[in-house]
């Protein structure tokens, strides 16, 4: 892991949005940094206030209904709220790219993927001349075969495992800094899930990828990520190195969160369920 | 069922949103208190009294028929409640009567003037007289109604049309949805205007032919939006839920799938009034709208045309259909807006 | 009680149209379910898995009478339930329901929980008053551990396992023997799916349920099931007891499946 300041630092990012009556912070306090080179996973269930959270470091966030209360968030040692409009954009793909849970949605159905993706090389790397070349490489790298050929389908006529390589390549055609994963697997079948996660493993190793991923599954996270960040109703309860949090979690969610899956082969009989008053009990008051 | 006659708190949502943008809330007011005032123009603008006392006995002739020989006439027809006014024989009988506060009727030409009409707005007729001496200004409320009440019949027959037969073809499918289609399209390529001028001839303008031939075309781009969303959410899965519990087809589509399907309607209506209100205008003008002399902006508009030395008349039929537009516009608009509230968030 | 089996499905087959052409003439069939054949005991939970597109959905539908069989059997009870009329359909809906995956979708957005509850019992019992019938939905929510409280909400006041729960109690409404539970966690949070799984297993207990219990992931699957199914390509390439199935897996798809699982080290 490289030294030096981290690629990604929040502060004490607190995010509101209107309720029913007063605002309701979906994200409060929250601060982590990411180092160049490293593998985050952000677990917590929905409504938790992870993907606020992972859409916000990229200003992704409409404003309104979004208020940002207080908080920083530098990227690359810059501040995220300071950019101007040309820098905001740059840094969109260019220094922080989404992969998002729904392939389907997340194409446009009227475009063939070649000009979806080159519209991203077209917009971060305007010093590419063979388009095509790099469309092709980008979508060799995700594992796609006869690149050349599958880059002239329309979305629809890619399955769901290879609508999220497409956008995987699409991502990663950017060359971003820094990628960020939401739920990439959640909705794909649990064989193309596993593929679709050894395929980002692959290309970490490769490319010495900066990834932060966002789950609801403790399962996927374990030999994936070097640190894990739990978060529970907006607040981080639980932050460490993977292996030390699955083996000794010291918060009673992250425990709570470990315990509820159902494991192959485990005796059958009642799985273990979250006690929120519980763990609402043990959260430190504000 | 307990509780579809309450609205939801999502429509309930809905109406809060809308007040919430002023523009469309005061048109809606403005335009609904002035179709409801104009419920009432026989009691603003009329030749005939609201109230009449003569002989010791009362009249209401704005509200009732009395022969002249009520009044020591000499004829078994209606008065002319004017020139009555000022006859001896009233005066002598201590007659009074009582005039709405404008005392012409849209129909009656004033030609007590000494001067050949149109005359030019004045105390008498504040917005003028047309061409033939009738009041502008009676002829614009009352016009007024017939132009609201034609709009929203317009809207009701439609939107009724449109729900049922796209809500059938979107729910049936296949060969139905095939079969109805073309016979949409077969039955949209009619021309209007020809269908309208050929049933006037047969049967004779009135105001029913021209709401039925309307609406018989404005219901089918209604349709195609019902056809769209019956089509989406027969399949969605409250509805496969629905079937698993054993509903039959009257409470799947009145009870699952029509309450969502009627967003897009809602917000289309509003327009629908507009084109209402267009339609029967650009009828009126071209002649071939309601028979004269009825009450009408077209025919305001047509005279005002030919005669544009007495710009009063042009003038007051243009501002009425425009502030009328622009009114319903507002209305629309702010439905519209209030169907879809993300129009309203920012990205940056 | 005799040895007929609950559910029996023989060699079932269902196959949907393909239309091409400008006259939507249908050029050929997919094969969602292409000839399966198998029996559900009273009292256990039949697994089901495969991924999307194996026509593990089509599967359980057709079971339920949702859509129409293209060949083979369904029995229940012994009795042949083959592609009822509507009418036919009707009183074996108090027998048979169903519990679908998307709790986002499967309520009706303008609907109160207590008309979505109270649905079943106002088309199965329509003499039942007013207020009987709030007060048994009221029990059914206490049932799958709702508050009378909510009866008068809207499904979108309510969080996913919540509204899951709603459906449930919707099922239960009409006090049926067998419930096709169609990837009923799937779309729900690990801790939620907990939960949900839990309530269906207590349900089981004590109401004496029996259950086809559709999912992808074989973990969960492997859980809550007796015995399981694997379904691949519209054909079942497997059926074993659960335990055996995940000690010894006969199909290479089997094995792929159980391979896919993730694990925490």
């Amino acid at each position: 892991m490289d030294q030096g300041p981290p690629l990604l630092r929040v502060q004490g990012l607190t995010i509101a949005f209107p309720g029913d009556g007063a605002p309701v912070e979906a994200v409060r306090d929250v601060s982590f940094d990411i180092a160049r080179g490293e593998t985050v996973a952000m677990v917590g269930e929905s409504g938790s206030g992870k993907s606020v959270t992972a859409l916000s470091l990229a200003r992704l966030l409409p404003s309104p209904p979004a208020e940002f209360r207080s908080g920083k968030i530098l990227f690359d040692g810059r501040d995220v709220f300071a950019l101007a409009p040309p820098e905001l954009r740059s840094l969109r793909g260019g220094g922080i790219a989404y992969v998002f849970q729904e392939p389907g949605t997340s194409l446009n159905p009227v475009f063939r993927v070649d000009s979806q993706i080159a519209e991203a090389i077209r917009l971060h790397r305007p010093g590419v001349t063979d388009i095509d070349a790099e469309i092709v490489r980008s979508l060799d790298l995700v594992g796609i075969r006869d690149p050349a050929l599958r880059m002239r389908d329309y979305p629809h006529q890619l399955s769901g495992g290879m609508q999220q390589r497409v956008m995987i390549a699409m991502a990663l055609a950017c060359q971003p800094k820094l990628l960020v994963a939401d739920e990439p697997t959640t909705a794909l079948d649990v064989t193309i899930q596993k593929q679709v996660m050894d395929l980002l493993k692959e290309l970490r190793s490769r490319l010495a990828m900066t990834i932060l991923l966002i789950t609801h599954n403790f399962g996927i996270v374990s030999d994936f990520a070097d640190r894990v960040l739990v978060m529970y109703r907006g607040r981080i309860v639980e932050q460490g190195p993977t292996r030390s949090v699955l083996r000794d979690p010291r918060h009673p969610y992250t425990r709570a969160l470990i315990d509820c899956i159902p494991r192959l082969g485990a005796k059958p009989g009642r799985l273990k369920t979250i006690d929120h008053a519980a763990i609402q009990a043990a959260l430190p008051h504000v | 069922m307990e509780g579809t006659l309450t609205p939801s708190p999502l429509a309930r949502d809905r109406w809060r949103r809308f007040r919430r943008i002023p523009r469309a809330h005061r048109s809606l007011w403005i335009l609904g208190g002035a179709f409801v005032l104009s419920l009432f123009s026989d009691l603003i603008a009329n030749d005939r009294p609201l109230y009449l006392a003569y002989g010791g006995r009362h009249f209401f002739p704005a509200f009732k028929f009395y022969p002249e020989t009520s009044f020591g006439g000499r004829y078994g027809t209606e008065p002319d409640y004017h020139a009555l006014r000022e006859s001896p024989a009233f005066r002598a009988g201590r007659g009074w009567m009582l005039f709405p506060p404008i005392p012409y009727g849209p129909i009656r030409s004033n030609l007590d003037r000494p001067d050949p009409p149109p005359h030019a707005p004045s105390w008498g007729h504040w917005l003028g007289t047309d061409s033939i001496g009738r009041d502008v200004l009676s002829r614009l409320i009352h016009g007024f109604r017939v132009c609201m009440l034609f709009a929203l019949a317009l809207v009701a027959v439609s939107a009724v049309l449109g729900i049922v037969i796209g809500g059938v073809q979107g729910y049936a499918g296949g060969r139905v949805d095939i079969t109805l289609q073309r016979l949409i399209e077969i039955w949209a390529a009619l021309p209007f205007l020809y269908v309208l001028i050929l049933l006037g001839s047969i049967y004779g303008r009135s105001f029913s032919i021209l709401l039925c031939v309307t609406a018989a075309f404005q219901w089918i781009g209604l349709s195609y939006y019902m056809r769209g969303e019956f089509y989406r959410l027969r399949d969605q899965t409250f509805v496969v839920a629905s079937r698993a519990l054993g509903a039959g087809h009257g409470r799947i589509i009145f009870q699952q799938i029509l309450p969502n399907a009627l967003g897009p309607v809602i917000t289309i209506l509003p327009f629908t009034l507009i084109a209402g209100i267009g339609t029967l205008t650009a009828l009126d003008f071209l002649g071939f709208g309601l028979p004269p002399p009825s009450p009408s902006w077209g025919e305001l508009l047509q005279q005002g045309l030919k005669q544009l030395y007495c710009p009063w008349i042009a003038f007051s039929a243009v501002a009425a259909l425009f502030t009328t537009l622009m009114l319903a516009s507002f209305i629309g608009e702010g439905v519209r807006e209030v169907f879809d509230p993300r129009s309203k968030s920012r990205y940056d | 009680m005799s040895d007929t089996p609950l559910i029996e499905v023989r060699d079932l087959q269902v196959h949907f149209p393909v239309l091409a052409g400008v006259l939507r003439r249908p050029a050929g069939a997919v094969r969602a379910v292409d000839g399966v054949s198998f029996a559900i005991p009273r009292g256990i939970t039949m697994g089901l898995v495969g991924e999307s597109g194996s026509g593990k959905t089509t599967l359980g539908r057709a079971i339920l009478n949702l859509l129409r069989v293209t060949g083979g059997r369904v029995r229940f009870e012994g009795r042949d339930i083959t592609n009822l009329s509507a009418g036919e359909a009707r009183p074996l809906r108090r027998r048979m329901q169903a519990i679908f995956q998307d709790p986002f979708n499967s309520l009706n957005p303008r609907l109160t929980i207590a008309q979505i509850v109270g649905e079943a019992l106002e088309i199965h019992f329509p003499k039942m008053r007013r207020s009987e019938r709030r007060d048994e939905v009221a029990r059914l929510l206490g049932i799958v551990g709702l508050e009378p409280s909510h009866l008068d909400r809207y499904p979108h006041e309510f969080s996913g396992g919540q509204r899951q729960r709603i459906g449930i109690a919707r099922a239960l409404a009409v006090k049926p023997d067998f419930i096709v539970c169609d990837e009923p966690v799937s779309a729900l949070d690990v801790s939620v799916q907990a939960q949900i799984i839990n309530l269906l297993q207590d349900l089981q207990d004590e109401f004496g349920l029996t259950y086809l219990f559709i999912a992808h992931d074989l973990a969960v699957v492997e859980h809550i099931s007796d015995h399981v199914l694997v379904m691949y390509q519209g054909k079942i390439v497997e059926s074993a007891a659960a335990d055996e199935l995940y000690r010894t897996p006969s199909h290479d798809y089997t094995r792929r499946l159980l391979d896919a699982v993730p694990t925490i080290a």
